[in-house]
């Protein structure tokens, strides 16, 4: 049994190794049976619209007080440091059906929530003091979080889907402290351009 | 000879020559021997002897010897070379170099023979070490490696020491290149020593400049300085140089260094931009740098001076066409010494140490301080690192304690990236406690008197004593702090009795603690309320008695126990009489009642109250029922100063008990108590202060004496703790009014609303009507106003004299104390008139009027005449007048005419003829009628809206006898109107003719006109027609008898200006006067008779 794990365990993690590793697992396995804790709400879809118009409604803020915080030339250089262009993000179809929607809409959300994550954490340490930004991270971390669990809880009740097979931006822990504000500045730019098409969309 | 010649082209040659010198006997061998080596040289050179022999060493252990080949010899030629040492020795050898073994310190001869060349000769060289050269061998760098994220390059070769048998001193030269093209940037030395082994050398080197920025080349020579060798010493070869680059990673595109960089405020870096794009501008922050180009498109930057960073670092960027690469430089400070380093403990379980950090490094997160607080006996050491750091932060690290130590030697090291610093405290600990605040305060009775507090106190206190305060606090009481002592202890629980207390008192209980040896107190505890139990009242009730005001009955008073005597609620009281006869006794009063009423006969008694409560009975308070009577007694008035009065007396051997004071409203009825007092029989004054006490209130005090009989009333007296003004004006009345004179009574002001003692009236008076001089003040030192102060409070009325008959007088009373003065009443009184000017004011318009009369009879009856002919002139008889002869057609040629149009019909022309005139003249009828004057004007003004009146005048001939007339001009006109025809215009015409029907004799108006049908005018025509006497022009009911002040008459213009009677338009005058209601009244009057007299002017 050492032999095995001591061999074989590398061996796999090697194999499944790729660009994002480190990165949150899928939400759900392969095989899970589609089942909510709760019983979904019955005005889901009205919830999931009021959900993306309230960050939508935010994320201008967010995205101003995010580049404000991070320096100068930050704010007069928005086209270079800030320009949307975040590789491998989740892509949305607006003329799909309400389920491919559904699926695109978790697939962005949960990429959104996980770079969230990791901006919450390097502004934590890199602007201790920036106490307005952090909560406006984290109350924006809070919404998609119940806008992913609404949408779950949607694709499962009324379409059957318990899994959504999810990527992840990449993880900015290793990068100097200037690539993580700008990757962070991308994707907030990003952010901002692609939840006011959603809010549109739903 | 040779030995010479090589001494002199050797400089170390000169050591040995002046050792020669030295020697002095040999100095003539000096030419000799100059000589022979030029002999020896030149034989040498004759005989084609190998020039120059060099020898060089690079391990001093072989010597390695060249010399040239003579010239002429061929590839091939064979030397023997020998050498003389101690040892002869020679070898032949196929090349011009030979390694030499080392020779021993001297001169060595060496011979060189070329060998089968018949045309050279044998050379011969002194050979000695200090012609030798020793140039070590070119040192190998083993490893050059590149520390990139600090730009430092780590150089690792071998000395090669074990080559060298002594120990020598080896100088390492290092040179630095940079970029492509190969610049030295910087050239270093490195010392170290052969110690006969060899030894790897390690040698770093920051870099300025990132090393990714370009590539660096590092060379290395190295010079030994072996003191044992005496010949020379040269550097060794340049190594090969070695370099080391960035590998550049093609998936990003560029990159900048140094990354995350941590600097000190005001240093300069240099920043590179590693990139195959073109870099078209640098800037820091806002701020834009020159560009230094490096190899390829790579470029950087230097920064001078560099400013504080934000949290977030400073920002450097590159900006290429497309996008911005950047780095983030934090500019910050080294920590500074922590400041006010303090250690103490709460519990004598962990030591809590605290300091200031001082400056802030301005650097946060993974570059904020660390923290390490290191104590040296124990060698432990506790750390104090936060990433996420808030800027309120307390700095402060809990070290644990160690059993049976209490001396700790605490270092605080503070470090960044930048740099550390440290600072040092060594402490006593069971010196510096600083317990924690007490918690679970309880209390435990021991009796009314005394309580045990205990609290709670955390801490493992076993080995020290405890100082704790105690503060307790009392109601309307100074807070006290009572200070124990107590062991320390592990179970944290401390009792202390707390004694000296009040039974049935409301306690505040608060603790705080230190060590013995003081520190520092802890914070106070929270306050513990307690209740202590009760106790037997300590004293009888403060008691006083009243006889009722039927003297039958006894009415004892006691006051409630203060909270300090009552120890406890008291429940009730007993009361009891008690005479040498008998006892009556009352039990149980209930304690909300102070008062109780008992029969008495008149004998004596001896009241005794008893106050209790639940635990007993207080002793009892015993008063007299006897009151002493006092003949000598007034009543005396006294104001108050301040909060109370001031009462005083004579002192009186006589009062062997107290004194007691009694006050009490003076409006109240008898029995009247508000309050007593007693004062020691000793006194002689007292202050009588009591919150019920009102500004403005007659209080009555008695001041009684005790003596073992009983009390006797001493004094009475009446007083304000304030006096005020009075409330209400005194109520008077004029009981009494002449021509010249006013009697004025008034009534006293009630007490309560007098409010002070009286001290006068002030009365006012002046002349005014009630309208005038109502709101005038009279206070004002009005010279009009007479004021009269009375002083005399029992006066009561007041006679005003010296006034003006029939003349309105104002009086104002009112009343004044020490307080003010009280409201004002008012009067307005008339004086009577004085009967005498009356009289004379009556005859004096009589005697007027009657002469008037008099002398106007006298006068009209003398122009009688002539008031006849102007008032009532002769009225013609119309029966002699021809000119009523109407001619009829004038008016009948048009029927439809139905009004008098005075335009545009003519006046007809009467003609009268007379007898004496000859010549007719015919003249225009002239109406000077302001009547016939007014429908020409008004025609032309309002044609439409007037209704005119068609006037066809009658021709009438009369005979005027007009003496003023010309001659030629006989005839006049006589224009008779009926007026009231003008206002009749809808008569009809056919009717006209009627009045020509009617034959009668006499009188007949000059024009009649039957303006209207009814059959009164019918009537009345017939009436007319059967009197036959004087008729008037009109009918007298349709004269509309408008008074020239009437409104309508007052226009001018109108044109009824005389229609109140008719008129003869010669005469002008009223036929008939009007009636005397009607006439004109004066509206300028309102004069009377009485007015008269009354309107007198004031004066």
């Amino acid at each position: 049994m050492k032999v095995l794990a001591a061999g074989v365990v590398p061996l796999l993690l090697v194999l499944h190794w790729k660009h994002g590793a480190g990165s949150p697992l899928p939400i759900t396995p392969v095989n899970a049976t589609c089942v909510t804790r709760h019983p979904c709400h019955s005005n889901l879809m009205n919830q999931i619209k009021n959900q993306l118009v309230q960050l939508n409604s935010s994320a201008n803020a967010l995205f101003i007080l995010y580049y404000t915080a991070q320096g100068e030339p930050f704010p007069n250089n928005l086209d270079k440091l800030c320009s949307p262009n975040v590789t491998d993000f989740p892509p949305f179809h607006a003329n799909g059906t309400e389920k491919a929607r559904l699926v695109e809409l978790y697939r962005i959300i949960a990429y959104l929530g996980a770079s969230l994550g990791n901006i919450t954490r390097d502004q934590k340490i890199l602007n201790p003091n920036a106490l307005s930004l952090h909560s406006k991270l984290n109350a924006t971390a809070d919404i998609m979080r119940g806008l992913l669990s609404n949408v779950l809880c949607r694709l499962c009740s009324k379409y059957h889907v318990g899994h959504v097979e999810v990527a992840y931006g990449p993880d900015t822990s290793g990068k100097d402290v200037f690539q993580k504000k700008k990757l962070g500045c991308q994707l907030l730019g990003k952010y901002k351009q692609v939840i006011a098409v959603l809010a549109q969309a739903f | 000879m040779v030995d010479i010649s090589l001494c002199l082209r050797q400089p170390s040659c000169m050591v040995d020559s002046k050792r020669m010198r030295i020697t002095s006997n040999f100095r003539w061998l000096l030419p000799a021997f100059f000589l022979l080596h030029l002999m020896n040289q030149v034989n040498s050179q004759k005989k084609g002897a190998p020039p120059d022999l060099k020898c060089i060493t690079n391990n001093l252990q072989v010597w390695d010897c060249s010399w040239k080949a003579p010239s002429g010899a061929g590839r091939g030629s064979v030397y023997e070379v020998c050498i003389e040492n101690r040892s002869h020795s020679c070898y032949q050898l196929g090349k011009t170099n030979t390694k030499i073994p080392t020779l021993l310190p001297g001169d060595h001869e060496i011979t060189i023979n070329p060998l089968h060349d018949f045309g050279s000769s044998i050379s011969k060289f002194i050979l000695n070490e200090k012609n030798v050269s020793f140039i070590p061998d070119t040192p190998e760098i083993l490893n050059l490696s590149a520390d990139f994220p600090t730009s430092t390059l780590h150089l690792t070769w071998n000395d090669k020491g074990s080559v060298f048998l002594h120990q020598s001193n080896v100088i390492w030269e290092i040179k630095i290149l940079r970029k492509e093209n190969v610049e030295v940037i910087k050239l270093l030395t490195y010392n170290t020593t052969l110690n006969g082994k060899d030894t790897v050398h390690r040698w770093s080197w920051t870099s300025d400049m990132p090393l990714e920025c370009t590539t660096h080349y590092v060379g290395i020579r190295c010079y030994i300085d072996d003191s044992h060798f005496s010949g020379r010493k040269e550097w060794s070869d340049w190594s090969p140089l070695k370099n080391i680059s960035w590998s550049f990673d093609p998936d990003y595109q560029g990159n900048v260094f140094p990354q995350d960089k941590v600097i000190l405020v005001g240093s300069a870096i240099t920043v590179c931009c590693v990139t195959q794009e073109k870099v078209l501008s640098a800037q820091i922050g806002n701020t834009q740098c020159p560009l230094i180009h490096l190899d390829g498109e790579n470029v950087a930057i230097k920064i001078y001076n560099i400013s504080v960073s934000a949290s977030s670092g400073t920002n450097v960027v590159f900006a290429t066409k497309e996008s911005m690469l950047g780095t983030v430089i934090f500019a910050g400070y080294p920590p500074d010494i922590p400041q006010k380093l303090n250690c103490e403990t709460y519990d004598l379980k962990e030591i809590i140490c605290t300091w200031d950090p001082g400056r802030p490094t301005a650097l946060v997160g993974p570059r904020n301080t660390i923290y390490t607080l290191f104590e040296s006996f124990s060698g432990k050491y506790v750390r104090f690192k936060r990433v996420e750091v808030s800027t309120n932060e307390s700095y402060q690290l809990f070290f644990p304690m160690f059993p049976n130590q209490e001396i700790y030697n605490f270092t605080l090291n503070a470090r960044n990236p930048l740099g550390q610093s440290e600072s040092t405290i060594l402490v006593n600990i069971t010196e510096k406690v600083y317990p924690h605040t007490p918690t679970s305060i309880k209390v435990k009775d021991i009796n009314s008197t005394a309580v045990i507090l205990s609290w709670h106190l955390p801490g493992n206190f076993a080995n020290i004593k405890l100082l704790c305060q105690i503060e307790i606090n009392k109601t309307n009481s100074v807070r006290e702090v009572r200070n124990v002592t107590i062991k320390g202890v592990g179970n944290s629980n401390y009792p202390v009795a707390v004694d000296k207390l009040n039974p049935y008192t409301m306690y505040s209980f608060r603790i705080r603690c230190s060590s013995e040896t003081f520190w520092k107190w802890s914070k106070w505890s929270n306050g513990k309320q307690y209740l202590t139990t009760e106790a037997s009242p300590s004293k009888g009730p403060d008691t006083w008695r009243e006889w009722s005001s039927d003297g039958k009955n006894l009415i004892i008073y006691w006051k409630p126990l203060p909270i300090n005597e009552a120890n406890g609620k008291i429940l009730f009281y007993n009361v009891s009489c008690s005479s040498d006869e008998k006892t009556q006794s009352l039990s149980e009063i209930p304690d909300p009642q102070h008062k109780a009423e008992i029969q008495l006969d008149k004998n004596d008694y001896i009241i005794s109250v008893v106050a209790k409560n639940s635990v007993g009975s207080s002793p009892p308070s015993k008063i007299a029922s006897m009151e002493i009577p006092n003949d000598d007694l007034k009543i005396e008035q006294a104001v108050g100063m301040g909060n109370g009065i001031l009462l005083t007396w004579n002192y009186d051997p006589n009062m062997t008990c107290d004194y007691v004071i009694k006050w009490c409203n003076s409006s109240q009825s008898k029995p009247c108590l508000m309050d007593w007092k007693k004062v020691p029989s000793n006194s002689t004054q007292t202050v009588i202060e009591s919150d019920q006490f009102r500004p403005g209130v007659r209080y009555s005090i008695f001041l009684y004496g005790c003596r073992n009989q009983g009390y006797q009333l001493l004094r009475s007296v009446i007083g304000y703790i304030e006096e005020l003004a009075p409330i209400v004006a005194p109520d008077f009345t004029v009981e009494d009014t002449s021509a010249d004179s006013i009697l004025v009574k008034w009534e006293d002001i009630p007490v309560e609303e007098l409010r002070g003692f009286l001290r006068g009236y002030l009365f006012y008076f002046e002349k005014g009507e009630r309208d005038t001089s109502k709101m005038r003040g009279l206070e004002s030192g009005r010279s009009d106003v007479k004021i009269k102060n009375i002083t005399d409070i029992s006066q009561k009325t007041l006679r005003i004299a010296d006034l003006q008959g029939k003349t309105s007088y104002h009086l104002v009373l009112r009343a004044y104390t020490n307080g003010g003065m009280g409201p004002e009443k008012s009067m307005f009184v008339v004086t009577k008139e004085n009967s005498v000017g009356l009289i004379i004011a009556i005859l004096i318009p009589v005697a007027v009027a009657v002469v008037v009369g008099v002398v106007t009879s006298i006068l009209c009856y003398r122009k009688r005449e002539w008031i006849k002919e102007t008032f009532y002139p002769d009225i013609p008889n119309p029966e002699n007048c021809k000119a009523l002869q109407f001619q009829k057609s004038v008016c009948e040629g048009n029927s439809a005419l139905k009004t008098l149009e005075m335009n545009p019909c003519t006046p007809n022309t009467v003609e009268v003829l007379e007898t004496r005139t000859t010549v007719p003249k015919i003249e225009d009828t002239e109406i000077i009628s302001p009547v016939a004057e007014r429908p020409e004007d008004r025609c032309d003004a309002e044609p439409e809206n007037h209704v005119v009146v068609s006037y066809c005048p009658p021709v009438i001939e009369e005979e005027i006898p007009n003496p003023g007339a010309d001659d030629t001009a006989g005839t006049s006109q006589v224009i008779y109107i009926d007026i009231q025809s003008m206002y009749q215009p809808q008569a009809k015409p056919e009717e006209e003719q009627e009045p020509d029907t009617v034959g009668g004799a006499g009188y007949k108006p000059q024009m009649h006109l039957p303006v209207t049908s009814t059959v009164e005018d019918a009537a009345a025509e017939d009436d007319l027609d059967k009197t036959a006497g004087y008729r008037p022009q009109a009918n007298v009911n349709t004269w509309n008898l408008v008074s020239p002040d009437s409104p309508r008459s007052t226009d001018s213009n109108s044109e009824i200006v005389s229609f109140g009677s008719p008129c003869s338009i010669n005469s002008r005058q009223f036929l008939i006067p009007p009636k005397d209601e009607d006439s004109p009244k004066s509206n300028g009057g309102g004069w009377s008779f009485t007015n008269f007299f009354q309107n007198k002017p004031n004066d």
